[in-house]
């Protein structure tokens, strides 16, 4: 089903025969995915079709048990902290819940974790995180706490959190499902930025207009393997598998 | 026979309240310690420590104190090594502290949303800096109040350590019964002294509270 060519080597993200389960039930059933700088990746699927799984993976969040997974030619090694700092470094992850800290202001949040990983001193760290939260439309938030916020300003300060990381690839997890629907636009808008600023970016996605709209590739999951992948208007309007079809249409009902 | 006034009471009963005090403070720092470790231990998912921990947890919680006190009393003399009441009265006190301790602080940091580790761990913190910046301070404000409850209880709990002959303030209050003949006067001021020692640490633990969560506005 690789239709799309891929030159092996110069890809940022590269998954193959990918196998995960939780005891006798295997949600990954061999994946193989590689991703170029770059591109945008929208996932969709039926939920337990093991899209969200599968992003976990990327950044070790989740324990697979076979086949491997490299980030910008580093293997992600479960059992090895020090690889495991060093390649989540690269990758950013945006949660569905937000899940900022609560417990610190919205500079705090950015700041906190490259003074601790990347050693970088508050004076330059504050200045970072000013810029990013500016570019997420947020600059006057500095010293807000997260609990004063929207949940699209939130998920906007995730977003500045995970690039102060600065990371090679952002992984986005439904990052507008838990947001109300006239907050959502605020959010895709920044990811939409980040896309055409070059950013690669991994997202599993319910905004089907969005997923069309931005992303370069499009990833039907069904069942735990990669059912469909495409660009995205083939997809749309031509889709090979009766799943996806039914997949489709049953989003109009 | 000599008459005991009431002040003689009190006096006598309050020199002896030092050692309950300073039993309770052994009690709490070697408790919060071991307790702490125990955490650690437990949430860093090493092989076998999680089964470890709950072992122990469940041996001081389901035998009771005066058990322990007896078994640390006897048995630390069983091995050949020279055990005053002192002693064996603070390892009892400190391990059956600790076990409580852990438990609690284990709910507490169980009720930090699973999200904000998960979220600290995509930042590539390692496990220490997940719980020292993301989860130890959200736990400690919900811990407070189940801690220093707990922590009242042991106050109360050292009383059992007359038991082994240890003189804090409940054998102080039997021996100057023995004495005085006034039971009622005696027992009283001991009651007395455990609630001006135990309604304080109640109240600072509000006061600690309403702090904790006055530094969020």
């Amino acid at each position: 089903m690789q239709s799309v060519a891929e030159a092996p080597g110069n890809s940022i993200v590269e998954i193959n025969q990918l196998r995960k389960s939780y005891g006798a039930n295997e949600v990954l059933k061999g994946i193989d995915l590689n991703v170029k700088p770059g591109e945008v990746i929208a996932i969709i699927g039926k939920s337990g079709s093991g899209k969200s799984t599968l992003l976990r993976c990327v950044n070790g969040l989740e324990v697979f048990q076979s086949g491997s997974l490299t980030v910008d030619g580093k293997p992600l090694l479960h059992d090895s902290p020090a690889a495991m700092r060093a390649l989540r470094q690269r990758v950013g992850m945006i949660f569905q819940s937000f899940n900022l800290f609560p417990h610190l202001t919205v500079g705090k949040n950015v700041m906190l974790a490259p003074a601790l990983v990347k050693s970088r001193d508050a004076k330059t760290g504050a200045e970072q995180a000013k810029k990013l939260l500016a570019r997420v439309g947020l600059a006057e938030k500095f010293d807000a706490w997260p609990d004063q916020l929207s949940g699209g300003q939130q998920q906007r300060v995730a977003i500045a959190r995970a690039l102060a990381m600065e990371p090679a690839v952002l992984l986005c997890d439904e990052i507008t499902s838990a947001l109300d629907p006239e907050l959502v636009g605020e959010v895709l808008r920044v990811v939409e930025s980040l896309a055409d600023e070059g950013m690669t970016l991994l997202m599993v996605t319910h905004e089907m207009s969005f997923a069309r709209k931005v992303s370069d590739r499009l990833i039907f999951m069904h069942q735990g393997r990669v059912h469909e992948m495409g660009p995205p208007n083939e997809l749309f309007s031509n889709p090979q598998t009766p799943e996806l079809k039914q997949f489709l249409s049953s989003l109009h009902d | 026979m000599v008459e005991f006034s009431v002040w003689d009471i009190f006096r006598n009963l309050l020199l002896a309240l030092r050692w309950t005090v300073v039993l309770s403070l052994i009690a709490f720092i070697g408790g919060g310690l071991v307790g702490l470790s125990l955490l650690i231990a437990r949430l860093s998912k090493k092989r076998g420590t999680e089964t470890f921990v709950a072992g122990y947890v469940q041996l001081f919680q389901g035998t009771p104190l005066l058990m322990q006190l007896f078994l640390a009393y006897f048995g630390i003399a069983l091995f050949g090594i020279n055990t005053s009441a002192w002693v064996a009265a603070s390892v009892a006190l400190t391990l059956y502290t600790s076990a409580f301790l852990t438990e609690i602080w284990r709910g507490c940091v169980a009720a930090i949303p699973k999200g904000q580790w998960e979220a600290a761990e995509s930042l590539a913190m390692n496990f220490g800096e997940q719980l020292r910046y993301i989860v130890l301070p959200q736990a400690v404000k919900i811990a407070i109040p189940p801690t220093v409850g707990f922590l009242v209880q042991v106050v109360k709990g050292t009383a059992l350590a007359s038991v082994i002959g240890f003189i804090e303030l409940t054998k102080a209050g039997t021996m100057i019964t023995n004495a005085t003949f006034k039971p009622f006067v005696v027992y009283s001021c001991v009651a007395l002294m455990y609630f001006a020692l135990c309604f304080p640490v109640s109240l600072y633990a509000k006061t600690l509270e309403r702090k904790i969560n006055a530094v969020r506005r």
